[in-house]
């Protein structure tokens, strides 16, 4: 087949239709948050809609140009890319600082935050590399390297500081652990220098990562609800203590999760998944009880400190109250919201929530659209999430399907956090929202992801290794 | 080794964190209110609009109480930047000193929250974002003369309000005063807020919630800066101010200004009732003041303290307090009583026995008329004798227990008492002695007459309208006006109309005496022979081509010289004003209330005067110094 009949014909429309519609969505919902009755004009360029539609048309044409490359020089180039990201990383920390970290490259409001790009970046250099070597076979040097890959970026952009970025540099663990690439080689080496000890693998050392998330998020949504009362505008003098919430939430996952895997794990798969969902929610509720139980014995000084540093609670005497303001948002939006442009809260004239059109975009979109308009965003956010993972499971590349990994956990890590911040489950860290948080770099990163793995994807089956 | 399965751990991620958020996202934005609530909170303001009083016409739709526009300097101390207590003191008249004072007095006139345990203050209710009144009552001139400064004093700005005015100066007594709403208002009435308006007295306070009118309610969404940035939900939810209703008296403003003329360099009351409708045309107390004194903080402030340290009380409401004998006016009901319960006949005479009771040279009472005409004590004494002793009972204790059960019962019938339900607060009942005060009241508490241990011979004085008696010139003018209707009237009422609506139902029942009609007419005989006829004592009430029926009466006084009473009604047929006059320490009747009397009538009947030297004569008086008895 021709390569003109390729642009199109392998494209995965589902995630293609997924990504206009929340470009669609974001534009408009900037648009909504900063609306200017001086400068109503949605095209108007001297207001931060006007800009962001210049953003969105900037990173489609550069989508046609991802496009229009063969998706080869992604792998041959992978080594200097990287480099490239990194060296932009040590530049930038020469930048005068803006809002207190040196993040920000070029002059004004035409800067770019290179961290942005160092996730594609490295992205590919993890994909080169570990479609280069044989991980199979698992050893320290192997997970040290890869490990390198990530960690080179991470420490940098620590130095700016940009604690969300950082975080969000974690996903490739996740893309790791995928891989068979963990800490497996690292902690045999020390299990095993114990005599008449000869392990092959560990279980902690395999699941290590996955284990040690849903231990940090368990705990965090634990130590948050402990000391809420749940309430039910439906029936008044129902008082659920927030750990029983947690605990019934937990089964109510389990049993959705347990449903799901049946549904579309193989023949063979079924009588696992059984002991998997039903192991993961004893653990899960043994390590809630003890961070709750461990949590209530703390003199309430100390709780109050570790509420503090984690984020989870401000002090309302502080002009700062800034999560409260956003939850309250969120909170006020209803079943239906309150109506296109009708954010009381949310909008950037009232300036109630600060940073509304960036971090806290999803502020004003619940508030407005209410829980039908916030379960349509996470709806969306998990087809694709679903959607990227499907498309790296059916490919033969190694390559390919790390970086498709990577976008997925890239993604999913500024959804979760993003979005937790709004309604309480995560501290407030400075990270955008893929594709509805205004702002050009964030955009153009997302959509370079985007196309690039669209066209990775489009060209599945004219690669081989 | 196969690491295939491990896509499952990362989609179950997947999965989990977004059913976690979406259950999170329908309990915060569905199922719990409290987000809700804490929106309303950060974002949204009620804002109370304050509508005008309503306004008050004269019975002749003549505006006697206004609005007239003020400002109050607002200030919002969160939106204060850089002040400048100096320059600030200067643009505004004071001293930096008192600039600061100021900010500490709004913070401490807001209250505070009280512990409900140990009932000490906590919390004052002072809010930052709130606006309060720093400078209040502005006129439009000291308004003007700051305003294009403000723009330097950000977090202050101007604000319209509206002060009573009263275009006549007249029927302060009536109309009563507005002023600041204090602590436990607030806290006892949820449509009170800290600096609104509320009537003190007269009508103003009887018709509060009607003058008040409705507070309008606009919701509007607020920025971070207190800002209003537009109405919420584009005003869906917004209710209008509603200016009170306009009060339409019942009062003649020119005749109330006359009487309040007349009554000048006198203490006393004029009361004036139209008899068909129970409408009170006048009620003038004297020495009164003018209304627009008590218009504001500033003004009332420096004028309520000299006022109310007045040695003439200028404050007192006497036509609804003060309790006066009525003295020989209380012939005319005892007259009709005797006639109702038959002890007597019209032409029933009593020779004129100076041993029972004092009393002047006269000829001998023949009948009914003369009896009134000539006021003779005696003649009432012993008519009442019968009324009290009347046999009703065996032994002469309980007989004249259950005589005077019947009397007081007469009394109560014509308004006397209790107290009237007149639309004015303050109205006071007088005292009609029934059995159970002598029992157990009378002469003190602790050692009262007893129970069977008093007669008529005891209480002998209430026959000639002295001793324990006790009216208010209201309910003599109200007898006035139910000898005039011949036995009944309709409480005596301030208020025509509010608004569309007419008077309070009560204003629209007839209150029926004891007494027949029949038994009014000699009396009313009587009383025109008192104006009228040579040897009457109120010759002084005359009016030429009107004729008037008066009794005068000498309320006695212990304290110095006797009150001057009359009561009249005019014309004799179909009355159109029934009034009562009380001029204090001005001796008999007949010499300064009855030509009061007169000079009102023929004005509101007429709107002249015929005899120029009768007015004269009682404009040039002067009864402020007359308090000794000249004796
Ligand atoms: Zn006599």
């Amino acid at each position: 087949m021709s390569r003109n009949q390729s642009l199109t014909s392998n494209v995965d429309w589902g995630l293609l239709i997924v990504f206009f519609l929340m470009l669609i969505m974001g534009v408009a919902n900037v648009y909504s948050v900063a609306y200017n009755e001086e400068a109503p004009n949605i095209f108007d360029f001297s207001q931060k809609y006007g800009k962001q539609i210049l953003w969105v048309g900037f990173s489609l044409f550069l989508g046609l140009l991802v496009f229009l490359i063969d998706s080869d020089i992604y792998r041959k180039f992978a080594i200097p890319i990287y480099l490239f990201c990194i060296v932009l990383l040590i530049v930038v920390l020469g930048m005068p600082a803006k809002n207190g970290a040196h993040a920000w490259l070029g002059i004004g409001s035409l800067g770019i935050q290179p961290a942005e790009f160092a996730k594609i970046g490295t992205a590919i250099a993890l994909g080169s590399y570990i479609n280069s070597v044989n991980v199979k076979q698992q050893n320290v040097t192997t997970v040290l390297l890869a490990n390198a890959i990530m960690l080179i970026p991470m420490v940098l952009i620590l130095l700016q500081p940009d604690a969300g970025s950082f975080l969000v540099f974690t996903s490739f663990l996740f893309v790791m652990y995928r891989e068979g690439l963990t800490y497996d080689p690292i902690i045999l080496k020390l299990v095993n220098q114990i005599p008449g000890i000869k392990f092959k693998s560990t279980w902690l050392g395999s699941h290590f990562i996955p284990i040690l998330f849903v231990v940090v998020f368990l705990s965090v949504i634990t130590l948050l609800m402990s000391n809420n009362v749940l309430t039910f505008e439906f029936w008044p003098g129902l008082e659920i203590p927030g750990f029983i919430g947690v605990i019934l939430t937990l089964i109510i996952i389990s049993l959705v999760s347990y449903v799901i895997l049946r549904w579309i794990s193989a023949r063979r798969d079924k009588r696992r998944v059984t002991f998997i969902v039903l192991i993961g929610f004893l653990m899960a509720s043994l390590i809630s009880t003890s961070v709750n139980f461990g949590f209530q014995g703390l003199a309430s000084h100390q709780k109050e400190r570790i509420e503090l540093f984690l984020g989870l609670r401000e002090d309302p005497d502080v002009d700062d109250y800034n999560r409260n303001r956003a939850m309250a948002a969120v909170g006020s939006g209803g079943l239906s919201g309150k109506g296109y442009r009708n954010a009381s809260l949310s909008s950037v004239e009232s300036n109630h929530v600060p940073e509304s059109e960036t971090d806290f975009i999803f502020c004003p979109l619940a508030e407005e659209w209410g829980f039908f308009g916030s379960i349509v965003v996470v709806v969306l956010f998990l087809f694709m999430l679903l959607r990227i993972v499907a498309i790296a499971e059916r490919q033969k590349s190694r390559f390919t399907r790390v970086y498709a990994y990577s976008v997925a956990m890239i993604i999913f890590i500024h959804f979760a956090v993003n979005i937790g911040m709004n309604i309480g489950f995560a501290p407030v860290i400075g990270i955008p929202l893929p594709f509805f948080s205004y702002g050009g770099s964030s955009m153009m990163s997302f959509s370079m992801m985007m196309f690039i793995l669209l066209k990775l994807d489009s060209q599945r089956n004219t690669v081989l290794s | 080794m196969n690491t295939d399965s491990r896509r499952y751990v990362i989609v179950i991620f997947f999965i989990v964190v977004a059913v976690i958020y979406g259950t999170r996202l329908f309990y915060m934005q569905v199922i719990d209110e409290s987000w809700t609530l804490r929106a309303q909170e950060i974002a949204e303001k009620r804002v109370l609009i304050v509508p005008p009083r309503g306004i008050v016409k004269d019975r002749n739709g003549k505006k006697i109480v206004v609005n007239k526009t003020y400002y109050n300097l607002m200030m919002v101390e969160k939106n204060i930047k850089n002040f400048d207590t100096v320059a600030f003191a200067k643009l505004i008249g004071w001293t930096p000193e008192r600039v600061k004072y100021r900010f500490k007095e709004i913070v401490h006139d807001e209250g505070y929250d009280k512990d409900p345990v140990t009932k000490k203050r906590t919390v004052p209710r002072y809010q930052k974002m709130r606006a309060y009144a720093f400078v209040k009552e502005m006129t439009t001139d000291e308004m003007h003369a700051i305003a294009p400064y403000l723009v330097k004093f950000p977090g202050f700005y101007e604000e319209i309000t509206s002060m009573r005015s009263y275009p006549y100066a007249n029927a302060a007594n009536i109309l009563g005063y507005v002023s600041e709403v204090n602590a436990e208002e607030v806290a006892a009435d949820r449509f009170y807020r800290s600096g609104d308006n509320i009537g003190r007295a007269g009508i103003e306070r009887f018709y509060e919630s009607d003058l008040r009118g409705r507070k309008g309610i606009h919701y509007v969404v607020t920025s971070a800066m207190n800002n209003a940035i537009k109405p919420y939900a584009n005003g869906k939810y917004d209710t209008t101010a509603l200016q009170g209703p306009v009060l339409n008296l019942s009062v003649d403003i020119e005749l109330q200004a006359y009487g309040e003329k007349l009554m000048q360099n006198k203490r006393g009351c004029i009361v004036a009732i139209e008899p068909s409708t129970g409408e009170i045309l006048s009620m003038v107390s004297a020495p009164t003041f003018d209304p627009n004194l008590f218009v504001g903080r500033r003004s009332t402030s420096a004028n309520y303290p000299r006022l109310s340290l007045d040695p003439a009380k200028p404050l007192y409401p006497r036509p609804l307090q003060a309790e006066y004998p009525p003295g020989s006016i209380f012939k005319l009901l005892q007259s009709v009583i005797a006639l109702q319960e038959g002890v007597i006949d019209v032409n029933t005479g009593f020779p004129c026995n100076k041993s029972l009771v004092g009393c002047h040279n006269h000829p001998n009472a023949r009948n009914i008329m003369e009896a009134v005409q000539m006021s003779c004590n005696p003649y009432y004494y012993q008519a009442v004798r019968r009324v009290i002793q009347g046999g009703r009972k065996k032994g002469l204790y309980a007989d004249a227990e259950a005589g005077l059960e019947l009397w007081s019962k007469y009394m109560h019938s014509f308004g006397l008492g209790h107290a009237l339900e007149t639309d004015i607060p303050g109205v006071r009942g007088g005292l009609i002695p029934d059995p159970n005060y002598y029992d157990n009241l009378f002469p003190s508490k602790k050692r009262p007459y007893g129970h069977h241990r008093w007669a008529f011979s005891t209480i002998r004085s209430i026959s000639i309208g002295q001793g324990e008696v006790k009216v208010t010139p209201l309910q003599m003018a109200n007898i006035a006006a139910l000898i005039a209707n011949r036995g009944w009237f309709y409480t005596p009422h301030l208020v025509k109309s509010v608004g569309k609506k007419g008077p309070l139902p009560i204003y629209k029942k007839k209150n029926y005496s004891m007494a027949k009609a029949v038994h009014f007419d000699p009396i009313i005989e009587g009383m025109r022979r008192v104006v009228n006829e040579n040897g009457g004592t109120a010759r002084r009430a005359r009016i030429q081509d009107i004729v008037v029926c008066g009794k005068t009466g000498t309320a006695q006084n212990p304290q110095g010289e006797d009150h001057s009473v009359f009561i009249a009604f005019a014309p004799m047929d179909n009355p159109k004003i029934a009034i009562s006059v009380y001029v204090e320490n001005a001796g008999a009747g007949g010499s300064w209330a009855a030509p009061i009397a007169s000079l009102i009538i023929e004005k509101y009947l007429t709107n002249k005067i015929t005899d120029p030297e009768k007015e004269k004569r009682i404009l040039e008086a002067n009864l402020l110094n007359v308090v000794k008895k000249g004796k």
